[in-house]
């Protein structure tokens, strides 16, 4: 029940942040220099044919119309037509967001592989050589500019040994995978290097403390006291970090998906803003935020699980 | 008067493993990368290089320039004339042309395209048949049209892709009130009588050309072409990523190859690179308006531009940024736009000269001024950063501003700039394009720098409505005579243009 008014509670909280996100990205793309119709013709449009674009797509109504109209559509579903691919904004999304998304869980997914068990190995190793071997492993991980990084690893496991394709999505799901793993690990790893040191500096804090003190001195086994009083306990911060970097694998996907030439929505969210289309970059950003947002809440959620404190 | 040339690039980069078309191997699919996608695939109402160079595969025009861009041959006219007078065009259609679907090209297809194309409410390449009265057929196979006044740039016009012909029938068929509307529904599945039409498209990844069982011409070996049975593109924006496909051997061909890389890939056995003539064209765009931002603009002062332009030096440009690919420019327009004229560089470079220039302007001490970039664009940071070195030298301090392109378009269209670089390619065979808008003012202001000179807006003018050769033209001489002497500080970079895949 207490569960139930939480998760109430919250979505009742998105609505306002809805609304505000579409004032702010209907003014901000606004505010940016330029216009569609100059955007799209270039530096040899003509004043006449920029005036007449602007006028057929309803941009040379007063702001005040322009967004009511906007917010009528929103309303109802519809998210307009856009400006360059003259294709609806709901059918551009349904098509490009779920291999953004699949590409961002893939990255999730191989981060907390990769961190979970080598945070542990650090942690219980402090100070020790493995401690060592894995934070350093780490940093030359979060310091390698993705795009760089990316390029390496297309390099050696595409071009060179063929273990994966070159860039691109293929067709079929099971193609997908195999095009997005690359992809998704180059994403990995940099998150994983942040939530590895974290959770290791949990794990750390969480071991040394008196209630694992007093499991281990009831003769618990050590393996269940790391799984049930050490780990449940030390990934709460990590949990909540792992939420809030949702939202920049997100945009780290922009420069992923262009180096693996993947046609997902982080490239269409630059293309669009590029051309100042902005049926397109509301429509988008309006998306990403639900999205963002319900990643928010699924963490609320997982952390309330570990920690029934928080959905008090 | 108000732009700086660099310097000319008489080569364009194409790179692959193509088949050699004269061996006449038949069938297969060639897989090509590209750096971005279509956009929308109508040929009146596009407005980008991205759709017109899909659409040449799809769509045909009654002419064709030729290959090296200075003539015409036949398209699906087989014959052209005009009259004695000069304001009537006739065209004799080719026999058997189907269009993709099967059914035939007849002579109201013709007529409904060029109105469409020619409509003033349609897209913003009408202007190429402004001087077209009326279009008619005198019978199915001829067809007629009447000119408001003599145009030189005609033929050529029916050479442009937006005068491509397109079926009638089955456009109007399609649903929407308005030909936006429709134009949105048929772009989907285009149809056309050029040798490919479009299979799928899925955006921003793939599409895929099949070629058209309806098509008219025949290969050298008899049999009807085209010779693959498909083109299959795919998207891959980043340049090194697009390389590598091609050097793994994941795809047969590639656009964009950055200039740093021309070398490398020469020496790769495995790729063919090769670089042809094209008619891009780099310049770095001067505002001349006497005050800008309520000051006094320095860059009005000719003897300002004219030591700029000595003091630049156009080999080491075009070593800088072309990696020696390139040529210094002779004119403001590239070698190969038909009725090019010039053979000495502009502004040859001589530094003594630039500060004698400059001690004489207004300016003996020099000043500051900026130059708007496109941020992440390696070409412009390159030549930004020379010209940087390279006019320091005679006092000048220049401020690189890096923006996005839209932002730089809204500065350069209202004249706010003060210098930034500048490109182009012709989009018809003729001088008249560029010099309408590089020096005629009424155009864009000259490029949008406020140069205006009476005599080379009337010159022009008056070259853009007559014929001095019943067939041909010769005419614009005149007015691009007098926008490239001496006192004009010119400075242009010609750059290849990437590839055409008009004809497979």
């Amino acid at each position: 029940m207490q569960l139930a008014s939480f998760i109430a509670r919250r979505i009742l909280q998105l609505i306002p942040t809805l609304l505000f996100i579409l004032i702010v990205v209907f003014a901000l793309v606004r505010l940016l220099p330029g216009d569609p119709a100059s955007a799209m013709l270039g530096d040899r449009a003509l004043d006449a044919d920029v005036e007449r674009i602007n006028r057929e797509l309803g941009l040379d109504r007063p702001l005040p119309v322009q967004f009511a109209v906007f917010a009528r559509s929103v309303a109802t579903g519809d998210l307009g037509d856009s400006i360059t691919l003259k294709l609806p904004v709901t059918e551009l999304i349904a098509t490009r967001l779920p291999i953004t998304i699949l590409l961002t869980l893939m990255a999730a997914l191989i981060a907390v592989v990769f961190a979970v068990p080598l945070a542990f190995v650090a942690a219980t190793r402090r100070g020790r050589m493995a401690d060592s071997a894995v934070r350093g492993a780490f940093q030359v991980g979060l310091s390698m500019p993705v795009f760089y990084l990316g390029l390496i690893l297309l390099t050696v496991f595409g071009a060179r040994l063929r273990w994966f394709p070159v860039g691109g999505y293929g067709d079929g799901f099971l193609e997908h995978l195999h095009h997005l793993f690359l992809p998704a690990l180059t994403l990995a790893l940099s998150l994983s290097a942040i939530l590895m040191r974290n959770l290791r500096a949990a794990i750390i804090e969480v071991i040394d403390a008196e209630y694992v003190q007093f499991a281990r001195a009831k003769g618990l086994r050590p393996r269940l006291v790391l799984l049930r009083h050490v780990l449940r306990n030390a990934l709460i911060s990590t949990v909540a970090l792992f939420g809030l970097s949702i939202g920049t694998l997100l945009s780290g996907a922009v420069i992923t998906e262009t180096v693996f030439a993947i046609p997902g929505a982080g490239r269409l969210m630059v293309d669009s803003i590029y051309a100042r289309d902005y049926p397109v970059v509301q429509g988008l950003t309006i998306a990403l935020a639900v999205l963002v947002s319900l990643t928010f809440l699924l963490t609320d959620l997982v952390q309330a699980w570990l920690d029934p404190r928080v959905a008090r | 008067m108000k732009t700086l040339s660099i310097a000319a690039l008489t080569a364009a980069l194409f790179l692959g493993g193509l088949t050699d078309a004269s061996a006449q191997d038949r069938g297969g699919v060639m897989t090509y990368g590209r750096y971005t996608d279509s956009l929308f695939l109508d040929p009146v109402l596009n407005d980008a290089n991205v759709d017109i160079w899909i659409l040449t595969n799809i769509y045909e025009t009654l002419l064709n320039p030729t290959d090296d861009g200075l003539g015409l041959e036949p398209g699906l006219a087989t014959e052209w004339a005009l009259n004695e007078a000069g304001d009537t065009v006739t065209l004799k259609l080719r026999d058997g042309v189907r269009f993709s679907d099967g059914t035939a090209m007849t002579a109201e297809d013709v007529i409904w395209s060029l109105d469409r194309a020619r409509n003033p409410d349609n897209g913003i390449w009408n202007f190429v048949l402004a001087s077209v009265d009326s279009v008619s057929a005198p019978d199915p196979q001829t067809i007629e049209l009447k000119l408001k006044y003599p145009d030189p740039t005609i033929f050529s016009a029916l050479s442009v892709f937006n005068t491509a012909i397109m079926p009638k029938a089955a456009f109007e068929a399609m649903v929407g009130a308005t030909d936006a509307e429709k134009a949105q529904e048929f772009a989907k599945k285009p149809i056309g009588t050029g040798p490919f039409m479009l299979d799928s498209w899925e955006r921003g990844a793939t599409m895929k050309l099949v070629k058209n069982p309806n098509y008219w011409d025949n290969g050298a070996d008899g049999q009807p072409l085209p010779y693959l049975d498909g083109l299959t593109f795919e998207i891959i924006p980043d340049d090194a990523t697009r390389i590598l496909k091609l050097q793994a051997g994941d795809i047969d061909g590639a656009e964009f190859i950055p200039f740093a890389r021309v070398a490398e890939l020469q020496a790769d056995p495995n790729v063919k690179m090769e670089l042809f003539p094209g008619t891009r064209v780099w310049d770095v765009i001067i505002n001349v308006r006497p005050e800008l931002d309520g000051r006094p603009n320095p860059l009005s002062d000719e003897k300002v531009r004219q030591a700029m332009n000595y003091a630049a030096n156009k080999e080491a440009l075009v070593q800088v940024v072309t990696y020696g690919v390139g040529t210094p420019l002779s004119s403001f327009m590239s070698t190969t736009t038909p009725m090019h004229s010039g053979d000495g560089p502009l502004f040859p470079h001589d530094l003594d000269k630039a500060k004698a220039l400059m001690a004489e302007s207004g300016y003996p001490d020099g000043f500051k001024t900026s130059i708007l970039t496109i941020a992440g664009n390696q070409d412009d940071l390159g030549i930004s950063t020379a010209l940087q070195q390279m006019w320091a030298a005679i006092g000048i301090e220049l401020e690189i501003k890096q923006v996005d392109n839209a932002s730089r378009t809204d500065q350069y269209r209202a004249g706010t700039f003060e210098m930034r670089t500048g490109g182009w390619t012709n989009d018809i065979a003729d001088a008249s394009q560029i010099t309408s808008y590089f020096a005629y003012s009424p155009t864009i202001d000259a490029l949008h720098s406020g140069w205006k000179n009476a005599e080379v807006d009337a010159l022009f003018e008056a070259s853009q409505k007559r014929w001095t050769r019943p067939s041909g033209r010769n005419s614009s001489r005149g007015s691009r005579k007098s926008s490239t002497r001496p006192g004009r500080p010119s400075r242009f970079m010609k750059r290849p243009i990437p590839w055409r895949l008009a004809r497979m």
